[in-house]
């Protein structure tokens, strides 16, 4: 089975998805493909489990979702509303605070007993 | 998708209180999505079978996946979420519904009951008319 990311991991989906959705609208196997494509493969989620994040973060309004026929099948892209692009902003800053403070800690000497 | 895998998915989705549309459009958007997987591991050479495989494991444990979606009180209906309230509400609803329930069906079978009507309609003007030959023709003799 899939890989699944340590708890830690939790929130991250989210603010790959909105990140990845504020440059283009996709779809879930596009989406699954470009994160592993932006993470080099760093991060790997059960592929299915992007889609109650989307339907998560649809509900909440930062994205809107539309049906649109390709090749044969329907596919349901989702895109970033107004609300999508704050909340994207909210979890970058916190998460460059997090990342920040947690490299502060790995780099620094000491405190560290065997 | 491995249809049973689906199916008992659905399943574990709807008893555990997700919302029928949220089963629906996650069910139908993991179909679409195990597809593109099967899809692009055959245009590596894999055959159907190995194709399928691969892609469920791709896809995820579908109990973790179950348990992803549960985790969602956005997800889960109204009724799973406040069940006090809907043991409440629903049957209220249900009575207050009721005295509409002629009006509703009436709606729905409109053309039924139009058709039922001409019939009432016409097969009275029929009787009349008898009865009032019969009574004329008594009358008159």
């Amino acid at each position: 089975m899939a890989q699944t990311n340590p708890p830690f991991m939790s929130g991250v989906p989210e603010l790959l998805l909105l990140r990845l959705l504020a440059q283009q609208e996709m779809y879930g196997y596009e989406l699954v493909r470009s994160i592993r494509k932006v993470t080099a493969e760093a991060i790997s989620l059960g592929e299915g489990v992007i889609y109650p994040a989307l339907h998560s973060l649809e509900r909440n309004g930062s994205l809107k979702s539309k049906r649109k026929p390709v090749g044969g099948r329907t596919r349901v892209y989702y895109s970033l509303t107004a609300k999508g692009r704050r909340r994207l902003k909210e979890l970058s800053e916190d998460w460059r605070r997090v990342q920040g403070g947690v490299a502060m800690a790995l780099e620094t000497p000491g405190h560290v007993q065997a | 998708m491995s249809r049973p895998e689906l199916s008992r998915l659905r399943a574990r989705l709807l008893r555990s209180g997700v919302a029928p549309r949220h089963v629906k459009r996650t069910v139908a958007e993991l179909d679409a999505h195990f597809d593109d997987l099967v899809d692009e591991a055959r245009g590596t050479g894999a055959d159907r079978a190995l194709a399928e495989r691969q892609a469920l494991e791709q896809l995820g444990d579908m109990d973790l996946l179950a348990d992803a979606v549960c985790a969602r009180p956005e997800l889960r209906s109204w009724a799973a979420n406040y069940p006090r309230i809907a043991v409440i509400v629903y049957p209220l609803a249900c009575l207050a519904i009721l005295p509409a329930v002629p009006l509703i069906a009436g709606v729905a079978n409109a053309s039924n009951l139009a058709r039922w009507i001409a019939c009432a309609l016409l097969s009275g003007i029929v009787t009349a008319t008898i009865l009032l030959v019969l009574q004329l023709s008594i009358t008159l003799t």
